[in-house]
């Protein structure tokens, strides 16, 4: 899943190890989130978004193949 | 050009965490030594007294503090260092039973090998770490 951490991230002149403080994770983790390595389970998904003050969805993208076809 | 927001140094909660599992793991193996050394010096294992059976399995009790240790480590890391952790701890478990499966064949077929259980032990310990710094650098 894509997403805009570096990004955001960059954008408040944060290194990894302050944004994984902030949200309670390991550096590692955070560069594993950063390069679409790891998706994160909702609750980290809402601390993320809660951070930087933006819906999960405006964080987070989804690849259009994984899409929910409709019924 | 390198910026200093790609730094990959650990995180101050990443160093708390270490620090802590050292100070709970590290006097674990200690004891683990000392007991170890004691019995295998002063157990008289090879002996006849109905106590060595006791004496053998001493140093269990600071190996439970071992994995006191590592269970309060593995609450204390987060979900994705838990699937890391998983995923080495299941490539350890994969070499000690591909090792047990394979010394038990070889003893069926008559060979003789004493000390199988450290065998399998040192193999999934080994297994364990390769797979832990395999899944690390990914």
């Amino acid at each position: 899943m894509k997403n805009q951490l570096k990004s955001l991230r960059e954008g408040r002149g944060w290194t990894q190890g302050a944004l994984a403080d902030r949200l309670g994770v390991s550096r590692q983790t955070v560069n594993a989130l950063e390069t679409g390595r790891y998706d994160p389970a909702l609750p980290l998904a809402f601390r993320i978004a809660r951070l930087f003050g933006q819906p999960i969805e405006s964080i987070f993208t989804p690849p259009e193949e994984q899409e929910v076809p409709e019924s | 050009m390198t910026n200093k927001l790609d730094s990959k140094d650990r995180s101050e909660g990443d160093r708390e965490k270490s620090r802590a599992y050292q100070r709970e793991f590290w006097p674990g193996i200690l004891a683990y030594a000392v007991v170890l050394v004691g019995v295998l010096v002063w157990g008289g294992l090879d002996g006849d007294s109905p106590w060595r059976f006791l004496w053998a399995v001493l140093p269990v009790i600071p190996a439970l503090w071992i994995v006191r240790a590592v269970l309060r480590h593995v609450r204390r890391i987060d979900d994705y260092q838990r699937l890391l952790l998983l995923q080495a701890l299941g490539g350890g478990f994969a070499v000690a039973m591909i090792a047990s499966v394979t010394l038990a064949f070889l003893e069926i077929a008559g060979l003789s090998i004493s000390g199988v259980g450290w065998i399998i032990y040192g193999a999934g310990m080994l297994g364990w770490i390769i797979s832990g710094a395999v899944v690390g650098r990914r």
